[in-house]
């Protein structure tokens, strides 16, 4: 038995329906009171994507007003994650993949710097001593 | 017995037994008033124009000249929540989903959205009616236990169903039973009470129209 | 393997910032703020590994596999590090009296502190229904109770009984809280229950020493806080009132709302419809089918997985008979009305003017 004995039709959405629930407008306000307080006080913060009810539509609509900036940072463990600057300064988007490469979370950061690009000191302490090992060695 | 058991039984057993008294009881008392007949009417029928069983029939829908102004709370809230009632229950989803499960009738319903605003009407308007019953000293004069029993079991399944869509007070799966529960003691309470002119009203319209069209009346 | 964590990870390859990421991906999961990903991140990279003692009853080991083959066995495998299971039956190298002398040891060793992770219902209503090692399964769940800080029921059977339990229940079979009384209790429901669920207890265990908060029904609110109707991607079709009527109409290739064809959505709370299965690629529902409602109390005697919640659980069976003698009441009693009536006509006398007179 072929496959075209079952009756599959696939149905495409109406064109212009625009899946945008109105849940994203408010989060750039939210965002820019959270800019305020990094600028104010040095707190960052960050805002669960995922916790939130909005649809690919309303994701697509944030990024694109967001804009994309200067810096892209890819981070590989346990599947690539992308922390990327926006074309607001301080603001990132942060996407964390698997290895199969679906998205597991996906968060908006406002910092300087987003906290997982920095090093741990611990991690840097044990860099240093590997360093210092190498140059003993040599 | 947990919410789900709980909503298992009134779905189930409670069902069973509320639909089986409601039933005994509509056919019980309607035979028992069809069958009870009137004496013959001797006198020469009379005729004026409007006299009728069926002119009475949707005469007494509209308020005599006058009572309007005079009582507009029973009028208008008796409109507005008999409307409502009808609407949530003959147009809402998943009732007409119950009605097409036990007749095999069905006709599309309306958004949740919409009868979401007519539940919220609805209630409003039978609280008002029953202010409006405690505050006039008259209607409350002539009001009994059953009229306040009634009121009550009519607004309970419409503000349990109302809680339940809306997730307010109990978690959804225990507002859902209570809900049906209501609806429930509803029905078995409807043949036996004045909640009876549901099956009655048109009938004993029609009587009192051609009893009294025969004499030359239109009432 | 002792000390803290961070550094059995790193020996394992895995990076300060894989653990990050993943803790980030769990805090995001459990429903708490993205600041909670950090802190329990600094916790986890200290604590040390608690005593994990897994006892199988009367299950199918489907709650194994589910957590086992989880989506991305680096990350769920993770919290496999973060713990010492000690005494897992299904996945351990030891078997007989070797495994047993594992499972003693354990209890030993770590008296009041290891967590007891049981899958499976127990059965009450003869010993013999399930033993292990010549002990009832009831015996091995009270002594292994005993020394436990905290029971993580996984699965529907140890939750509330599930299948086994299900109608007419042969074998008298209970939830874990049905025995034990005096341990805090974590109920991870499910037919299976969902991977990252129990990760994120364990995560959440080791974290903050506690348990998370539950409901009433002992299931932790992060993941069971909400229905799967009311998370549901087809909710706006159940609020617009278009319904799949059968699995191939129009509306079940349009993906409408599931309802009429006996989505438990409604009353069911779990986390399938934000996390989803197999590495969010689908779930129930989006895969067209709907809820079964799998991690309630009872959902195999809820009254048919293809009925709606708003029709009878049961054909009325009393309406007929009812009807019938409803009508024979009428009847009856009319016929009583017209004797009535009858013997009233009877016994009326007319009254003559003479008689007035009198």
């Amino acid at each position: 038995m072929s496959l075209d004995a079952i009756p599959i039709h696939v149905i495409t959405p109406p064109a212009g329906e625009p899946g945008l629930t109105g849940n994203a407008p408010p989060l750039l306000r939210e965002l820019a009171e959270q800019v305020k307080r990094l600028l104010e006080t040095g707190e960052s913060s960050a805002i669960d994507l995922s916790a939130l009810p909005l649809t690919p539509t309303d994701l697509d609509w944030l990024h694109e007003k967001l804009g994309a900036g200067e810096i892209a940072v890819t981070l590989q463990a346990s599947g690539e994650s992308t922390l990327n600057e926006t074309a607001c300064p301080g603001i990132w988007w942060v996407t964390h993949r698997n290895e199969q490469g679906a998205v597991t979370s996906q968060f908006i950061e406002v910092a300087f710097v987003p906290e997982l690009v920095k090093a741990h000191p611990q991690d840097v302490a044990i860099g240093l001593e590997n360093l210092e090992l190498m140059i003993s060695d040599l | 017995m947990n919410d789900l058991q709980f909503l298992t039984w009134v779905r189930g057993t409670g069902l069973d037994i509320a639909v089986g008294i409601f039933l005994l009881g509509v056919l019980w008392r309607l035979i028992e008033i069809y069958t009870l007949g009137r004496k013959k009417d001797l006198a020469a029928p009379r005729h004026a124009a409007g006299a009728s069983g069926l002119h009475t029939v949707f005469r007494r829908s509209l308020p005599p000249p006058g009572m309007l102004k005079r009582s507009p709370v029973s009028y208008i809230g008796g409109y507005i929540f008999h409307i409502g009632l009808a609407v949530i229950v003959f147009l809402g989803a998943p009732h007409i989903l119950l009605i097409t499960n036990l007749t095999g009738l069905s006709w599309p319903g309306l958004p949740t959205q919409f009868i979401d605003l007519v539940t919220v009407v609805t209630m409003a308007a039978m609280v008002v009616m029953l202010v409006d019953r405690i505050n006039k000293p008259v209607k409350r004069f002539l009001s009994t236990f059953e009229d306040w029993f009634t009121w009550a079991v009519t607004f309970l399944p419409v503000l349990t169903g109302w809680l339940a869509v809306q997730h307010l007070l109990l978690p959804y799966t225990t507002m859902l039973a209570l809900h049906i529960l209501s609806a429930e003691i509803l029905l078995v309470v409807l043949p036996f009470t004045k909640l009876f002119h549901a099956f009655t009203l048109f009938g004993s319209r029609w009587y009192n129209g051609s009893a009294n069209a025969r004499k030359g009346v239109p009432v | 393997m002792q000390g803290p964590l961070i550094d059995t990870l790193a020996r394992q390859g895995v990076t300060r910032r894989t653990f990050l990421k993943y803790c980030a991906t769990l805090a995001s999961m459990m429903a708490l703020p993205p600041s909670a990903g950090r802190a329990m991140a600094e916790a986890m990279a200290a604590a040390r590994r608690p005593s994990v003692i897994w006892l199988p009853f009367q299950e199918c080991t489907g709650c194994t596999e589910s957590i086992t083959r989880s989506h991305s066995p680096t990350l769920e495998g993770m919290i496999f590090d973060m713990i010492s299971l000690d005494y897992q039956v299904t996945i351990m190298a030891a078997a007989g009296h070797q495994a047993e002398e594992a499972l003693r040891n354990a209890m030993l060793e770590n008296d009041g502190k290891y967590l007891l992770v049981v899958d499976g219902s127990i059965p009450m209503g003869d010993p013999g229904y399930g033993t292990h090692g010549g002990h009832s399964f009831v015996d091995h769940l009270q002594q292994a109770a005993k020394g436990a800080a905290a029971i993580i029921a996984v699965g529907t059977c140890a939750s509330y009984g599930g299948i086994p339990k299900a109608n007419p229940n042969p074998t008298g079979a209970v939830s874990v809280s049905d025995i034990i009384k005096d341990k805090p209790i974590v109920n991870i429901p499910g037919c299976p229950p969902i991977p990252v669920v129990m990760t994120g207890v364990l995560a959440h265990y080791l974290t903050f020493g506690s348990l998370p908060e539950l409901d009433a029904k002992g299931r932790p609110k992060a993941f069971f806080g909400e229905t799967i109707h009311d998370r549901c991607y087809r909710r706006p079709f159940y609020d617009q009132g278009k319904f799949a009527k059968t699995f191939d109409d129009e509306g079940a290739r349009r993906g409408w709302c599931l309802f009429e064809l006996g989505c438990k959505g409604p009353v069911t709370y779990n986390a399938c419809a934000t996390v989803k299965w197999n590495g969010g690629t689908s779930w129930p529902v989006e895969s067209g089918h709907g809820c079964l409602g799998c991690s309630e109390p009872d959902f195999w005697d809820a009254g048919g997985f293809y009925k709606a919640l708003s029709v009878p659980a049961d054909p009325l069976k009393l309406a007929a008979a009812a009807a019938v003698v409803g009508a024979g009441a009428g009847v009856a009693v009319s016929f009583a009305n017209r004797a009535k009536k009858g013997a009233a006509k009877k016994a009326h006398q007319p009254i003559t003017l003479a008689d007035l007179e009198k």
